[in-house]
């Protein structure tokens, strides 16, 4: 039967994508936590960051690295990405966001505030970078896709090793950071009640700065690791983002762990599928399983709250 | 902006002039008895898509050119002039564009319309007029199918295309199975389904997918990370030819996919992916062994093109382009019709007569053309990625 026949295959892959979706859709959930409003400008945080670690890569990998260069030079485009996707990020709270919550705005401004920014962004990106893909250079053995093993019969790429590492790395230290920290404790006091919170002597506008930020930098490092394998481009971001964006809704949007697991089951619910149908029903099958789970539970799978849960 | 245009022009316009003054005084004496016709140009001259109507317009201007100084077709009894009509490449502008070659009474026969979508607009009011039209580019099907007599085309249509494709596949690369992939564009959706059936025909086993054109390639909706499952199905397959209709970006994620998951079998693909970029964004390790299949004829390694390249250049101030031979063909086959008419058979309805019998030997292929308007035999040529380079390989089986 078609769905058991290689099933690690595509659970593998599905799992791979799972990771990057759950990187971006992090950004999505902190933003809704702390402001309650969808940041629909993500997708250029993404793409800004796949563009900060072409550059930086491009400018320092001279020939093809190997062994513990080829990891350094790994870390070296994800930072470059975070921080590319955290400076976008912040500028874009200032810009976009900071000026209309001053004047009270309704949400709706917000909105398309958010949709400008994003036109504004890759129109820019496009023009300045050209409007073709551009190729990261290969960091590791042979090509950015090689096989690094093979388990239960299914191939397993060197780039989904380096996803999955590089988004566990990240997701725990952002759980940690949000859980443990100061920072996180404000986000999470804003989260659970801004006017209160504010009362309590926290500063809001650099609360919800910091969660702009944050996720920049995980959205930034997910564009670099995205544009590893697939390359850079103005449109990269549209896709990707809107999917994360999904994901961040199954998982119940404004809850960091939900984001996580919404992330990979979107990415497995994308993929299975493929071993039976045409490609061209990937999108049919993974909303419609957003739907069925919107029916059962409405705050997606985890619930919402990013005060209590995380 | 005026200024650069009025440039652009002036330079086709000393072209012309210098030429003139090189045929000295018997020429001139000559032009004082012999009639002036003019052949027109309808293609995109600004707009996005300028580049591609500009490497048509100087093959236009260069073969009259040379037909005027006698070089291509020896003494002609008449003289030729040029007039371009600009239509952005557009549907919308087309008519008017059309409104104002078929408004001129000296305009005898029109290299173009460039694109399907403008030469769909245009081709009534053309027809009203009983003014050929002859394209080198427009290649969607149906143009042929509404019983425009005065319609003509020197590229085979997009339906030429996929049966060739297949025959190649199944006869040439002797494949029993075959994995075909469209990316859901009307264009490709509608080459794989021919490519698919012609297959089939001779006896392929055909496995058909549809996988969405990418956002990374501002070509569709799909997203990116499909291309790993669609690589994983494929594999399983075992087919050893994938024939994919769409576009390079595309292709190329796809190809790199197919061969990341370990599939060895050979790749195929259509004219939207005959471009360099194919080969870059794949890398050249991935593409090396691709064929890629073209209505279109690469001329660079071609002798009898060398001379054609230098002259273009000259006139063009870039070198020749996608369908620049075609168009240089299609100018060439208008003149030898008018050649053979001679001055007192020269009139709009003659030559659209005339053109349905013509047989002429062009730089790309010999020019006749079937009852509806198309290119005689199919014209398919067949190119094969080697060593990072695309070369062709000649006309398809």
């Amino acid at each position: 039967m078609c769905f058991t026949q290689n099933f690690s295959q595509y659970l593998v892959i599905g799992l791979a994508n799972g990771f990057l979706y759950a990187l971006i859709a992090l950004g999505y959930t902190l933003v809704y936590g702390v402001l309650q409003l969808i940041n629909f400008a993500h997708s250029e945080v993404f793409m800004s960051g796949g563009f900060a670690g072409y550059f930086v890569l491009q400018a320092v990998v001279g020939k093809q690295p190997h062994g513990v260069m080829s990891v350094v030079m790994i870390v070296l485009g994800i930072a470059a990405g975070a921080l590319g996707g955290g400076l976008v990020a912040f500028l874009l709270e200032r810009v976009a966001y900071r000026p209309l919550r001053r004047r009270k705005a309704p949400k709706l401004a917000f909105l398309i505030s958010a949709i400008g920014a994003s036109y504004f962004l890759y129109n820019l990106a496009g023009k300045e970078f050209g409007r073709t893909s551009l190729s990261v250079p290969y960091i590791f053995n042979g090509s950015n896709s090689g096989i690094a093993f093979t388990i239960f019969g299914a191939q397993v790429q060197t780039i989904y090793v380096i996803w999955a590492v590089a988004a566990i790395v990240l997701l725990v230290s952002l759980d940690r950071v949000v859980a443990k920290t100061k920072l996180g404790k404000g986000i999470r006091a804003v989260a659970e009640d801004a006017e209160t919170a504010s009362l309590m002597g926290v500063n809001i506008d650099r609360v919800i700065s910091q969660a702009f930020v944050l996720g920049g930098l995980l959205g930034g490092a997910a564009g670099f690791l995205f544009g590893l394998n697939f390359g850079v481009v103005y449109t990269m971001g549209f896709t990707p983002a809107l999917k994360a964006f999904t994901a961040a809704v199954l998982g119940g949007i404004g809850n960091l762990r939900g984001a996580m697991l919404g992330g990979l089951v979107l990415g497995v619910a994308e993929s299975l599928p493929l071993s039976c149908v045409n490609p061209a029903w990937q999108d049919v099958i993974a909303f419609g399983i957003l739907i069925v789970v919107l029916l059962f539970r409405p705050m997606g799978l985890l619930g919402e709250r990013l005060g209590r849960s995380a | 902006m005026q200024n650069r245009l009025l440039r652009k022009l002036a330079v086709p316009a000393v072209a012309v002039a210098v030429s003139a003054l090189s045929l000295g005084a018997t020429a001139a004496t000559a032009a004082a008895s012999a009639p002036t016709y003019t052949i027109a140009y309808e293609g995109p001259l600004s707009g996005g898509n300028a580049q591609l109507g500009l490497n048509m317009k100087f093959a236009v201007q260069l073969a009259i050119n040379q037909a005027n100084a006698g070089r291509t077709f020896g003494k002609l009894p008449f003289q030729l002039k040029f007039l371009p009509s600009d239509d952005q490449g557009s549907a919308t502008q087309s008519p008017t564009a059309a409104q104002q070659v078929i408004g001129d009474s000296s305009v005898m026969a029109v290299v173009g319309p460039a694109f399907s979508g403008a030469t769909k607009a245009a081709e009534p009011l053309y027809a009203q007029a009983h003014l050929a039209t002859v394209s080198p580019s427009a290649t969607a099907p149906e143009l042929a199918q509404h019983g425009w007599r005065n319609f003509f085309r020197v590229v085979a249509d997009d339906n030429a295309q996929g049966p060739a494709d297949a025959t190649f596949a199944v006869k040439t690369l002797k494949a029993k199975t075959i994995f075909s992939i469209d990316d859901g564009s009307a264009y490709a959706s509608g080459l794989a389904t021919a490519f698919d059936n012609a297959a089939k025909k001779m006896g392929a086993k055909v496995t058909h997918q549809t996988a969405l054109g990418t956002t990374q390639c501002q070509a569709g909706t799909g997203n990116v990370q499909q291309y790993s499952a669609v690589a994983t199905t494929v594999k399983d397959s075992k087919a050893p030819v994938t024939f994919y209709a769409g576009y390079y970006c595309d292709f190329a994620l796809l190809a790199k996919s197919l061969r990341a998951a370990g599939y060895k079998g050979t790749l195929m693909s259509d004219d939207g992916s005959l471009d360099p970029h194919y080969v870059s964004e794949a890398g050249a390790k991935v593409a090396n062994g691709t064929f890629i299949s073209c209505a279109c004829a690469d001329l660079s390694k071609s002798a009898a093109a060398a001379p054609f390249a230098k002259q273009f250049e000259a006139i063009a101030h870039f070198p020749v382009g996608t369908y620049s031979a075609e168009a240089y063909d299609a100018t060439n086959t208008i003149i030898s019709v008018m050649k053979q008419l001679g001055p007192k058979g020269i009139n709009r309805a003659s030559i659209v007569n005339a053109l349905h019998h013509v047989t002429y030997k062009g730089l790309t292929k010999v020019v006749h053309f079937q009852a509806n308007g198309n290119i005689a035999g199919t014209a398919v040529y067949i190119y094969h990625v080697v060593k990072g380079k695309i070369v062709e390989l000649g006309l398809a089986p």
